[in-house]
């Protein structure tokens, strides 16, 4: 499992390592949907995961985001072994470090933007006041100050995605993981989401999206190509936030 | 995450169902109600029989003679048989403090001054302490032997103008004899004062035996004969008749109107020295005693197919009291099941609840939702939709309980412990019925959960 000293040797630089990491699914034949992945993500970088469906990426997201354990190996999130964690420590962690942007927006459909927004604060037993004062402040910061008394249906796709990504920032997380986070937007839309991701960055978040579109990718540090649950190789881009010239020609098969 | 904050959560997830979850309500609503309303009514019911045992009545033992087979309250299926002189004789027991008949009088109607009303019951004749002074609200008891009424207030007042002390009121007799009485007294109530009468208001003249009931019964031919007697010719003369024929012989008629030692009392009520039970209990055992030696004229009739029932008022009642309880145990037994229902509809909706919101609780928990805040989240939507139900359970109920207590005119009680009670089981139904559906909602995995479509 761990090898000894992983934990001294995340602090500092590492914000997550994953170690010879599998994760098997038994369904009459076993599906390996990682299998064997070693990854170092350091923190305050920005990665892109790209790969075609089914190569293990959404499996990949939820294990650096403690929402599930490995069949095999060690992910080490924050300085703490996921698997070597209870449910109740996992679920902790997850919701102190690790803010989540999904695809489908998962918003509670029954909930305000402001109350979505200010949904992972009422875990963490933070007061009723200052959770509204806080949700309110990042509506504002991604554009949706006059939205915040409207239900998830009464929002437009990317006003739904923007309060996604303000829930995502709202206990401030270290480590900010998007899975395919502009799938169902516009490109102006997308321009603006993937703009508020460059200033997480630049405000010293760690960055991981998941992504189909090259252009999206390009705008990370570095892009880690996965291929039937390994890692295929890992381009890096050098600065992030500026789209380089594309190396493979736009958009990755799918 | 607190309590308040679990609740109103639940709270908005209710509401975003109103009419479901005023549905799944309703078995826990009437099951609440139900026992809610039987037992304001049983409480109320009590209150008003207890409380018209006054502790004087206490120390009163109530007789009649009737087959032992018969089933029901005072007086059913009970006949003649104790006479006047029976009651001379255990008045005259040590025992026995006092001993007098009780006769309701056929009558028809009543006059004061030009001014007739129909009353076809409520005249009754017995003994002066019947009516006891402590009941009084005015004048006195009447005396025995003498041409004197108590009313009550009913009575008093259904004449234009009210009837007082010192007036004069006309009896019609069935049969159309008229008797007269001065009015002594009236009492402060126009519910019965024993059991004989029942416990309803209505308007009610007290009469002394002698002459009222002794000269109606010689009238009837009561005098001489016992049961069946009321109806059958003096030539029939059965066995009965004749020893007390051979007692009194020609001028009996005359006699019996004069003391009544020979009318014979459909009921009697004896009183003990006092309410203490060893001093009741002795009384009534001297009484019976009496009765059934050959001294009595009564033992003539007394044997298999007719016995002397000696009950005092609290007896009586608790006979009642056996049969509400029984009938309260009735409804709390159906009410118990109506909330098991109620229970498993709440569990039920739960359970959909939990299926449907499988992705919510995704979402909750990938966002650091603990397992025990979506069990309280769930379980607290049980416990309002429990709590919800009972409350509007016991409102309704209350409602129910109080019409019918003024509907049948008792004194209203409100068994608030068992507000309490009912508010208790509706958070106990409530954590129950939710206990299984937030664990499951607990345990959910959240991958799982956000891939549920
Ligand atoms: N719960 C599960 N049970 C069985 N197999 C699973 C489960 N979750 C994922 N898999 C399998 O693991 C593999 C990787 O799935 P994953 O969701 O990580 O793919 P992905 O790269 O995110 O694809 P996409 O781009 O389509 O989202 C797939 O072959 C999938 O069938
Ligand atoms: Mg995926």
């Amino acid at each position: 499992m761990t090898r000894p000293g992983a934990e001294t040797e995340v602090n500092g630089a590492t914000a997550v390592s994953l170690e010879d990491v599998r994760k098997t699914y038994q369904l009459g034949e076993p599906v390996h949907a990682l299998d064997g992945v070693d990854l170092e993500i350091p923190r305050g970088s920005y990665t892109a995961i790209m790969g075609p469906s089914g190569s293990g990426k959404s499996t990949l997201m939820n294990l650096v985001g403690c929402l599930d354990t490995p069949t095999e190996g060690a992910v080490v999130v924050d300085g703490s072994n996921v698997a070597t964690l209870s449910d109740r420590e996992r679920t902790t962690l997850r919701g102190s470090t690790v803010g989540f942007v999904f695809q489908t927006f998962n918003l509670m459909p029954r909930l305000t933007a402001l109350e979505n927004v200010a949904l992972p604060q009422l875990f963490q037993g933070v007061g009723r006041d200052e959770r509204r004062e806080r949700a309110r402040d990042l509506l504002e910061r991604v554009g949706l100050g006059d939205r915040i008394d409207h239900v998830p249906n009464e929002l437009s796709g990317g006003q739904r995605q923007r309060v996604a990504l303000a829930r995502a920032l709202v206990n401030d997380p270290a480590l900010v993981l998007a899975d395919e986070p502009t799938g169902n937007l516009d490109t102006g839309t997308e321009a603006e989401v993937l703009d508020l991701f460059g200033e997480f960055h630049d405000a010293g978040t760690t960055l991981v999206v998941v992504t189909h579109e090259r252009h999206v990718a390009e705008r990370a540090e570095r892009i880690i190509h996965l291929l039937d649950g390994k890692i295929e190789r890992i381009e890096e881009l050098g600065s992030a936030g500026e789209p380089d010239e594309p190396a493979d020609g736009g958009r990755e098969e799918r | 995450m607190n309590l308040l904050e679990s609740l109103r959560l639940s709270w908005r997830s209710i509401r975003g169902h109103k009419l479901r979850s005023a549905l799944t309500t309703l078995g826990i609503v009437i099951g609440i109600a139900a026992v809610i309303a039987f037992v304001t009514l049983g409480a109320s019911l009590q209150a008003g029989i207890v409380g018209d045992i006054s502790p004087d009545d206490q120390r009163n033992i109530y007789g009649w003679a009737a087959d032992p087979d018969t089933e029901g309250g005072p007086l059913a299926g009970a006949q003649p048989v104790v006479s006047g002189d029976d009651l001379e004789s255990i008045e005259g027991l040590e025992a026995v403090d006092a001993a007098y008949g009780y006769a309701p009088i056929q009558s028809q109607a009543v006059s004061s001054g030009d001014e007739q009303v129909a009353q076809g019951d409520g005249v009754i004749a017995t003994g002066p302490s019947y009516v006891r002074e402590d009941t009084l609200r005015e004048g006195r008891q009447f005396e025995p032997g003498e041409r004197e009424a108590v009313l009550n207030p009913a009575a008093a007042g259904q004449f234009e103008e009210n009837v007082s002390v010192g007036d004069e009121i006309t009896i019609t007799i069935l049969g159309g004899q008229q008797a007269t009485a001065e009015v002594v007294g009236i009492t402060d109530s126009n519910e019965g004062l024993s059991p004989f009468e029942g416990f309803e208001a209505s308007p009610r003249i007290y009469v002394p035996t002698d002459p009222y009931y002794v000269e109606q019964a010689g009238a009837a031919g009561l005098g001489d004969e016992g049961p069946g007697g009321t109806g059958g010719s003096e030539d029939v003369g059965d066995g009965a008749g004749e020893d007390a024929a051979e007692a009194d012989d020609a001028d009996q008629a005359a006699q019996a109107q004069a003391d009544g030692g020979d009318a014979r009392f459909i009921a009697v009520v004896v009183e003990a020295p006092s309410a203490d039970e060893d001093d009741v209990d002795a009384a009534r055992e001297a009484a019976v005693d009496y009765l059934e030696s050959d001294d009595s004229d009564a033992s003539e009739f007394l044997g298999e197919e007719l016995a002397m029932t000696f009950q005092t008022s609290a007896e009586l009642l608790q006979q009642l009291e056996d049969v509400l309880d029984l009938l309260q145990n009735f409804i709390v037994g159906i009410a118990a099941i109506s909330l098991l229902v109620g229970s498993i509809g709440i569990a039920n909706i739960m359970l959909v609840s939990v299926t449907e919101r499988t992705r919510e609780i995704g979402i909750m928990k990938a966002v650091g939702a603990q397992n025990r805040d979506v069990l309280g989240l769930f379980l607290a939507e049980a416990v309002i939709l429990g709590v919800v139900g009972a409350v509007l359970g016991t409102a309704l109920g209350l409602a129910a309980g109080y019409l019918g207590a003024w509907y049948i005119d008792l004194p209203l009680v409100y068994p608030l412990e068992y507000v309490a009670l009912a508010i208790a089981v509706g958070v106990l139904v409530g954590i129950l019925s939710g206990l299984y559906p937030a664990w499951r909602a607990a345990r959910t995995d959240p991958i799982d959960a956000l891939r549920y479509e």
